[in-house]
């Protein structure tokens, strides 16, 4: 009964595996492909359909991955990876959360500095959302333990989050598309410059 | 070196039912994918801040450095070192001391009600200086001066601010809620009641960390 049981299991696990790694190979061959059809690359619309393909290739690999790593497959790693496993307690210590709110506060200090200086709209976006992660990280591992949690559920949680999240961002090359069908982006009216 | 049969043993002991396979209770489970469904909420209004702003022909940009970005700044320090006494709450509640713990959830609360008052007088000052949810209310401060400086300038820079701060001031307002009623009855609390009130504090945090530079530094007055 138990070992029929286990013959499925492995099965189960194969069929799973195989899956998973069909789906992976199929999206990064469209993401390979995706770079060569789209001519010049480095536009809003080829970057995010790489990515997003990219993404999910990565997404489908982690499952035969994780099957690898159980079954002692990346033995060398695992070792490497044992010693921090011991020192993770449960508890931070006063020190480090002081160390993270500084760290926090140091941020928003670089961010608000940005503001002050008025650096151009692009730049300033670019380094505020860069911060604004580097922050978010800070705040979700520390200050809401999940470093300090497992693995498993590290997974659960987060993949899921930055997937959805990225693919919201779809909208973004049909709002560009609006603002350059906008007629009144030329100076069509006496608009009073200096 | 694991065995495939100690694997598997292992996987069923974890998944065959009677054991928490994250290590973690259901309580705390269900605040963590209330917090992920609730940030996709929030990020999905400031994707689509964002969308309508490049959309647009222009964009004001009203908010100087000195009264306007010094206060939300003040704002954001008020809400980090809540979320520090937060954390200093949970840990004093990981080691049983449930009145220290009361403190310093007391201390999150100030921050938080202090975060709440300066929002509030800020938004006030906008309504009076003449912003609304959907354009300028006309002859008033703004108006004349938008018209001047920003006259293709979207009307929907009320719409974006008032919905997402609105809904971020909201839940700042159930979270201060929320830790007084876990503050009152701390004595009938387990530790994972206070660190679930925590993860959600946090959360709320988090939200800032993007609501602060997204809405507030990259409106700051460029100048000309």
């Amino acid at each position: 009964m138990s070992s029929r049981l286990q013959n499925l299991m492995q099965k189960q696990d194969v069929i799973l595996n195989a899956i998973c790694l069909l789906l992976a190979t199929f999206f990064f061959i469209l993401a390979l492909s995706n770079l060569r059809w789209a001519g010049n690359f480095l536009t809003i619309d080829s970057l995010f359909m790489t990515v997003v393909c990219l993404m999910l290739a990565g997404i489908f690999v982690i499952n035969p991955a994780l099957w690898a790593h159980e079954h002692g497959l990346f033995a060398a790693e695992e070792k490497g990876a044992a010693p921090a496993h011991v020192d993770l307690h449960f508890e931070g210590t006063t020190k480090l959360f002081l160390a993270v709110l500084g760290s926090l506060l140091g941020l928003t200090l670089v961010e608000v500095m940005l503001a002050y200086f008025k650096v151009p709209l692009e730049l300033m976006l670019t380094i505020l959302m860069g911060l604004s992660i580097i922050k978010a990280a800070l705040i979700v591992a520390y200050f809401m333990h999940l470093r300090f949690e497992r693995l498993s559920l590290v997974l659960t949680l987060v993949p899921m989050l930055v997937v959805c999240i990225c693919l919201l961002m779809i909208f973004f090359p049909d709002s560009f598309r609006l603002h350059n069908m906008r007629t009144y982006n030329q100076p069509v009216a006496p608009a009073s410059h200096e | 070196m694991s065995t495939h049969a100690e694997v598997e043993h292992a996987v069923a002991a974890d998944w065959g039912g009677g054991t928490l396979p994250y290590r973690v209770g259901h309580k705390k489970l269900g605040m963590w994918l209330f917090i992920v469904s609730d940030a996709l909420t929030f990020s999905a209004l400031l994707i689509g801040y964002s969308y309508v702003r490049l959309s647009s022909a222009q964009w004001a940009t009203p908010f100087s450095f000195s009264p306007s970005i010094l206060f939300s700044t003040t704002m954001t320090l008020c809400l980090l070192s809540s979320s520090f006494t937060m954390v200093m709450a949970v840990k004093a509640s990981a080691h049983g001391n449930r009145r220290v713990a009361r403190r310093w959830i007391g201390g999150t609360m100030l921050g938080g009600l202090a975060f709440l008052v300066l929002h509030i007088y800020e938004w006030s000052h906008l309504i009076s200086e003449g912003l609304r949810p959907f354009g300028l209310s006309p002859g008033s401060k703004f108006a004349h001066e938008w018209a001047e400086r920003w006259p293709n300038a979207s009307p929907l820079f009320g719409a974006t601010f008032f919905a997402i701060t609105g809904l971020h001031m909201f839940h700042v307002f159930t979270g201060v809620l929320y830790l007084g009623g876990v503050a009152l009855t701390i004595r009938k609390r387990t530790h994972e009641d206070v660190e679930i009130s925590g993860l959600y504090w946090h959360f709320v945090d988090l939200v800032w960390m993007f609501v602060f530079p997204m809405i507030y530094l990259l409106s700051v007055d460029f100048g000309r």
